[in-house]
This record gives C-alpha cells, structure tokens and sequence, in this order.
C-alpha cells in the first residue's frame, strides 16, 4: 500500500471521522445515562402500549415481554435509530469518496496521474476507511461506558459489550460494502450516497416490518439488520459469531466486486 | 530548437509514446480513431487540434483513464492500461481542466505528493514555486484559477519526469509565467525529457515545438515536423514593379497572386524563396517582401478541411 495515498486518505477524513465519533460518543452516552433512569419510572405503563411493544420488539429483533431488564436498557443504546445513521453515514460518506467523489470533482485526473495502481487506491482508501470505523465505534463505546457510569448503573460486561461492538463493526462493513460496490460504477457522489441510503432504509424497514408483518418475514434474512442483534449478545443466549461472519462475507464480497468493477471500467470527467 | 534536431530525434531516438490504430468509442460516438503516433525521446511534442478534436480522449487512454476499443498504446514499451501505475512513475501530467483538493496547501500537496512518488520533492518544489512565484502557504479553496494552475505545473514538474504531458497548461497563465513555462519546458527537452503539448493555440506550438501532430473529429490529419509544415505554409510575398516598364503577364506556378493593384502584387508564395528569387531576378522590380510561413493559416486548413488543397 502507498503511504502517501493513505496519508491522503487521512488528511481528508480525519474531521469528519472525528466528528462522527463525538456524535456517537455523546449520542451512545445520553443513550446509556438516559434510559436507565427514564425507562425505570415509565416502562411499566409504556408496555401496556401495543404500539411501544411493537417498537421495541422491531428495534431489538426479539419480543422482551412485560419485563424490561437492564440487557433491554442496554441494547436499546446500541440499536437506536439515532446510533444506526450516524454509524451508517460514517460508513457510506467514507466509501463514496473514490472513485465517486473523486470523479464528481474532477480531482480524479489528479489522483491518476499519480503512480498508483486502481487496487493500490482501492485498498489504501479502504484500510483507512476500515481504521476511522474502529476509532467511532470505539468512542460509541466511551460514551456507553461515561453515560453509565453517570448514572452509576450497573453496565454490561465489558467482554459482551465489545461483541456488541464487533456486530455493529460487521453491520458498519456490510453497509459500507453495498456503498464501495455503488461507488464503483458511479460518476456522481450525491447520486451514490442516495443509492446506499435507499437500500440501507429499505433494509431497515424490511427489518422493522418483519416483526409484524409476515411477509416481510420470508424475506427478512436480506436485510442486514437481520444478522445484528445486541440483545441476544448482552442477555448471553449468542455470541453472535454466525451473524457476524455473514456479515463480513456479505461485505467482503461487495468489496471485492466493487474493486474489479473499478480496476476494470472507464474514468471519464468530461 | 532547430529543424535538424526534430528531424534527428524523429529519425534516431527511441519512443517515447507509439500509438498504432489506438481508437475509442463511447457508443456510438468516436472518441479517437485509428491513431498512430509516435513521440520520439527529447522532443517538444505539439499536440493540436480545435475543442471536441480527440486531444483529452487521447490523453486519458495514453494514461489509463480509459481503455481504447481498438488498437495499442504504449508509453517506454509499457501497455498504457494495463502498466498504467508503473508508467506514470516517470510521467508528470496536468489536466486540461485541473481541479485540486481544497483542503490542500501548496506545501502539502508538494509532501504529500513526494510521498505517493517515494522522493523528496520539497527542494525542487520550492524552487519551482520561486520560478513561478507561488506561494505554498495558501490553502488550494482560496487560490485563483492561475495559482491553481501553478500549483498544477509544480506538481506535475517537481519529480522531473522522463515524459511530462501537458494538456492546454498555460490556459489561466499571464504571458509572463507562460515565458517563464516555455523556458522550463525548453529546458526539459534539452536535457532528455519528452515533452507532449497539447494545445488549441497555434502562436504556442509554433514558438514551442518540435513536432507536431494536429487531430480533428478524433483523426490524425498531420504529424509532421514543424520545420516541415513551415516550409509547407505559405508566406505572404509583396512585390512592387518599377514604373514605365512591363509588368510580367502571370505569376510563376509557386505565386499565388491574390490583390493586383497598380504595379504592385500581392499573394502567398507556395513554393520556396530561392524560386523566387530566381524569378524574381528576371523582373524589374522596386521592392520585394517576404513574410513568415503562414502557419496559422495552414493550420486552419487543417482544422476546417483537414489539411490544405493540393
């Protein structure tokens, strides 16, 4: 790999992972502070709500029952829509950059007259892509572990919280595999990130649908939320182990197509 | 640069790029077609031709943007797509329409750049920045059009490449740091390196190149040495007979008359000056002048018909 491809990469991404992070930090912190205690008071009266029970059973994959246990609490934090887009928007923003982006401001001419094979520029774009997704996930987890200690509730062990982690890492690699794949044969980078935004949400809503609708639910193994589940990790019945390699692999494979497509097709600016 | 030199690279030295029916299609629509080219080492290469002619295409396949549909392109004997990085290791290349990070300082472009290429490039940076007078402190976003294009010009000259590929470089450039790319480029070519200019802007080529080669609707119409073309094009000749004495009743076959007014012709000699001057010698003249070849004329010729009527 080039090192100074990848110190371009870095050069250019390190706000916007930055920021990313902060977001999930703060957002992963009110999440873990917050709950605890909101979910203390109300959520014997809000699992009288069907329409609440709905919800929860559609964001954590399982149906909790009338109880809500400290696990529930816990994994809320790490399915929250709000954790989800900020992880996905890294992911997709990141994957776009080459050749879409790259192409879309022309810079393109640039960066090809420079001595670097396509592969060469996929792979250092991507591995350091693959390090600003460890460093906001990582700060998601601080702020889990701040907001928790601010509200001095007893937080889940570390050993299971880092699984959690490693799924949401695999669902952050599955969705940025679909947006390296979108990159690949794109021109334009709004039209790029739209594309993956469509499918990420439709992968949602598939998902979300699933869990009250059974029609959704024969095709629900296609959607990538299908193979994420924190609640099962916290509560100890999975390591998720099966998820995440389907998760990798989905990835790994849309990775690779799109590198081949991009090695293989005409970059033209004008 | 004299005749002899292109015509003594033309005949001797190795290519530099060699073409042979390298074509591109985009559908329906040609890009370029059926292009044979070769670029000797050493020489200022004019690449000519008018908007919408083929020159960018041309370029961006000769440095793996695209993969021609027809034919082969080669640049130091190495398959321009598929050895495509391992070429521009020796090439410097500046787009036609150069766009640049505008997170970027003129200082970290030159680092970073260094980097990519694996050489340190801050001492001739810098030099070439003096030489342009540049100033690598400013961020790319708050440059002028010009700056940018020093900046281009900088980085696509700091490594020193074997072959540097200029596509229409002095487009935003004020006519001093055109004298001043001129004289870099002259330089170049002096000391071994290859340079291919591709431009719309006749008065350039013509004080610049070697060589060139002009391309209109995507076809090679004309690749020659200038010298060649020059004696090719015709030079305005005046010629004012002595009163009281006959005039000739026709111009000789290499004269062609175009205004005759009272004991005076004028028109474009087609043929060489010694000719005329023999002929000339057979007259009763008072004044005789004779202006430069013509070049931009032929190469008008060349763009609207694709080359002048026999």
């Amino acid at each position: 790999m080039n090192r100074g491809m990848i110190l371009k990469a870095v050069r250019e991404i390190w706000l916007t992972t930055l920021l990313f992070g902060l977001a999930l930090l703060i957002v992963e912190a009110v999440l873990a502070y917050a709950l605890p205690t909101f979910l203390d008071e109300f959520a014997t009266q809000f699992l009288q709500l069907q329409f609440f029970q709905t919800i929860l059973r559609a964001l954590l994959g399982t149906d909790v029952g009338n109880v809500i246990g400290p696990e529930t609490f816990q994994s809320i934090a790490w399915v929250h829509p709000a954790v989800l887009t900020i992880v996905w928007a890294h992911g997709v923003i990141g994957c776009t950059r080459v050749p879409a982006g790259e192409i879309d401001r022309g810079t393109i001419d640039v960066l090809f007259g420079l001595p670097v094979s396509r592969w060469g520029l996929y792979l250092g774009e991507t591995s350091v892509w693959l390090g600003s997704g460890v460093l906001v996930i990582a700060m998601g987890i601080a702020g889990n572990r701040i907001g928790g200690a601010l509200v001095r509730a007893e937080g889940p062990d570390l050993a299971r919280l880092l699984v959690v982690a490693a799924n949401l890492y695999c669902l952050f690699l599955a969705v940025g595999g679909v947006a390296w794949l979108v990159s690949a044969v794109s021109d334009h980078r709004g039209r790029a990130i739209a594309t993956v935004f469509g499918i990420v949400l439709a992968s949602f809503l598939l998902s979300f649908l699933a869990q009250f609708w059974e029609p959704a639910q024969s095709i629900s193994f296609l959607s990538v939320l299908d193979y994420y589940h924190p609640i099962f990790i916290l509560q100890g019945t999975s390591w998720g182990l099966g998820d995440m390699v389907v998760l990798v692999v989905f990835a790994s494979v849309l990775w690779f197509v799109g590198g081949l497509l991009f090695a293989r097709r005409d970059i033209c600016t004008v | 640069m004299s005749a002899d030199r292109a015509v003594r690279d033309t005949k001797d030295a190795m290519s530099t790029i060699e073409t042979q029916g390298m074509t591109l299609r985009y559908g329906q629509r040609v890009g370029v077609e059926g292009l044979d080219l070769d670029v000797p080492e050493g020489v200022l290469f004019g690449f000519l031709g008018p908007n919408g002619s083929g020159k960018t295409t041309a370029i961006r396949v000769l440095l793996g943007f695209l993969r021609p549909s027809e034919g082969a392109a080669r640049i130091f004997g190495m398959d321009c797509w598929r050895q495509s990085h391992r070429i521009k290791a020796e090439v410097g290349y500046l787009p036609g329409d150069l766009r640049l990070y505008p997170w970027l300082t003129g200082a970290e472009a030159i680092r970073i750049f260094g980097r990519v290429r694996r050489r340190d490039l801050q001492e001739p940076g810098r030099r070439l920045a003096d030489q342009f007078r540049l100033d690598l402190t400013v961020k790319v976003r708050k440059m002028s059009r010009g700056m940018r294009q020093k900046l281009g010009l900088i980085l696509a000259l700091a490594h020193k490449p074997k072959l540097l590929v200029l596509d229409e470089p002095s487009a935003s450039l004020d006519p001093l740091m055109q004298d001043e790319l001129y004289q870099c480029l002259r330089q170049l070519a002096a000391d071994g390196h290859t340079v291919f200019f591709s431009s719309h802007t006749l008065s350039e080529v013509d004080q610049l190149c070697d060589r060139v080669a002009i391309l209109r609707d995507g076809r090679l119409v004309a690749d020659e040495p200038l010298e060649t073309l020059r004696r090719r094009a015709g030079r305005a000749v005046s010629i004012r007979f002595k009163r009281g004495r006959p005039m000739p009743e026709s111009p000789p076959e290499f004269l062609e008359v175009r205004e005759r007014l009272d004991g005076q012709w004028r028109g474009v000699l087609t043929g060489t000056v010694p000719k005329l001057l023999q002929w000339i010698g057979g007259q009763a003249i008072e004044d005789l002048a004779i202006g430069q070849p013509d070049l931009e004329s032929l190469f008008r010729e060349f763009y609207r018909n694709g080359g002048p009527e026999a």
